[in-house]
C-alpha cells in the first residue's frame, strides 16, 4: 500500500514537473536524448535525495537538470559553447504540446524561438515555463537579476519581431 | 513592459511544454517505481523540511567523517586508477547506533581527470614527475528500515610524486 502510493507520488510529480523539465534540460543539450538523459538523472536524484531539502522544488530540479547537463557534456567530451549548442538543438521535434487549434501559431513561436539567442531563450525559458523568478534565475545562471530581467524584456521584443514578420511573410 | 509584450507573455504561458516520452517515463519508473519504499512527501508548492532538523543534524557529522575516512585512505601507487566500490565505507560506519540508523552501503572514487605536471626536483636532488589527478568520492548511506538514503560527494585532488629513474 505504501509502495503503490510512493509510486503514485512520483508519478504525480513527474506528470507535473517534467514537461517543464524537459524543456529547461533542452536549452543545455544537444538533444532530445540528451535532454531526457538530464531530466531521468536530474528526477531521480532528486526524488531520492533533495525532496526533503527546504526551497522551491522548481528550483532544486532545474539546478539539479543544469549540473546533469554540464556532467553529461564533459563526460562525453561535447563542453562547447552556448552558441554552438543552439546552433545545433534538435529542431526537429516539437518543443510544446501540440493543440489542433492554433497549431500553426504554436510552429511559429518555436521557430522564432530557435532563432533567439541562447542566453535569452534560457532565460525565456526559465522564466515561463520553469516559473522561476529573476532572482532565482540570475542565481542559476550566475547573473544579477537585472541582467536576467534585461534578458527576458529583450527575448520577449525579439520574439514578437519574429513573429510580426513570419505574419508579413506567412 | 508594454501591453503587447504583456499579451505575447500570457500567449507564451499558456502553451504547455511537451511531455517527456513514455520510454523515459519507464526508464524513472525502473528507477524509483519499483524500489521507492521511502516515506511520501505531500505535493505542495515550496515543500519545506519533510525531514527533522535533527535528521540533518545527526546526519552531517556522520557524513564528515566518512569523507575524512575517504580522503584519508590509502590509494594503491601502481598507475591504476583506484577502482570504484572500495570498502572504505566499513571505516566510517562509527555511530551507527545513533537515533538516524542510517549504514554506509556503498562508496566509490571516480578518476575524472590525470594530468602530468612535469618535471620537479625534490630536496635531494633526485627528478620526479608530478602527477594530478583529481577525484569525485561519493558514499552513500540507508536506512535499512525506512530505505531513506543519504550521498555525500566530494571532490578531491590528489598529487603524486614518482621519482624519475635514468638507466
Amino acid at each position: 500500500m505504501e509502495e503503490s502510493t510512493a509510486h503514485e507520488s512520483w508519478t504525480t510529480w513527474f506528470q507535473l514537473y517534467g514537461p517543464k523539465l524537459l524543456l529547461c534540460a533542452r536549452q543545455w543539450t544537444r538533444s532530445l536524448a540528451d535532454a531526457e538523459d538530464v531530466v531521468q538523472e536530474a528526477f531521480v536524484r532528486y526524488w531520492r535525495n533533495q525532496r526533503g531539502l527546504p526551497g522551491e522544488p522548481m528550483a532544486l530540479l532545474v539546478t539539479s537538470v543544469r549540473r546533469a547537463a554540464f556532467d553529461l557534456a564533459r563526460r562525453e567530451g561535447r563542453r562547447t559553447t552556448r552558441e554552438e549548442r543552439a546552433s545545433e538543438l534538435d529542431d526537429r521535434v516539437a518543443v510544446f504540446h501540440a493543440s489542433l487549434d492554433g497549431d500553426e501559431r504554436r510552429a511559429a513561436i518555436e521557430q522564432a524561438m530557435q532563432r533567439l539567442p541562447a542566453e535569452q531563450r534560457e532565460v525565456l525559458v526559465l522564466k515561463i515555463w520553469g516559473e522561476l523568478t529573476f532572482d532565482q534565475i540570475g542565481t542559476e545562471l550566475e547573473i544579477s537579476p537585472n541582467t536576467a530581467a534585461s534578458r527576458y524584456r529583450y527575448a520577449l521584443a525579439a520574439l514578437r519581431q519574429e513573429l510580426k514578420e513570419a505574419d508579413c511573410h506567412g | 513592459m508594454d501591453e503587447d509584450l504583456k499579451l505575447l507573455e500570457a500567449e507564451l504561458t499558456r502553451l504547455q511544454p511537451a511531455a517527456p516520452s513514455r520510454a523515459l517515463f519507464a526508464r524513472v519508473e525502473r528507477q524509483l517505481g519499483a524500489a521507492e519504499r521511502a516515506p511520501v512527501v505531500p505535493l505542495r508548492a515550496g515543500a519545506g523540511a519533510a525531514r527533522p532538523a535533527w535528521f540533518w543534524a545527526l546526519s552531517a557529522p556522520l557524513a564528515a567523517a566518512a569523507a575524512l575516512a575517504v580522503m584519508f585512505t590509502r590509494v594503491p601507487t601502481d598507475g591504476r586508477a583506484p577502482s570504484a566500490r572500495a570498502e572504505m565505507a566499513r571505516a566510517a560506519s562509527a555511530g551507527d547506533d545513533s537515533a538516524t540508523a542510517l549504514k554506509p552501503v556503498a562508496a566509490e572514487n571516480v578518476l575524472y581527470a590525470a594530468s602530468d605536471e612535469g618535471f620537479v626536483t625534490l630536496d635531494d636532488g633526485t627528478p620526479a614527475r608530478r602527477e594530478r589527478l583529481r577525484y569525485v568520492d561519493t558514499i552513500t548511506w540507508r536506512n535499512p528500515r525506512t530505505n531513506a538514503s543519504l550521498t555525500w560527494s566530494v571532490p578531491r585532488d590528489e598529487v603524486r610524486i614518482v621519482p624519475v629513474l635514468f638507466q
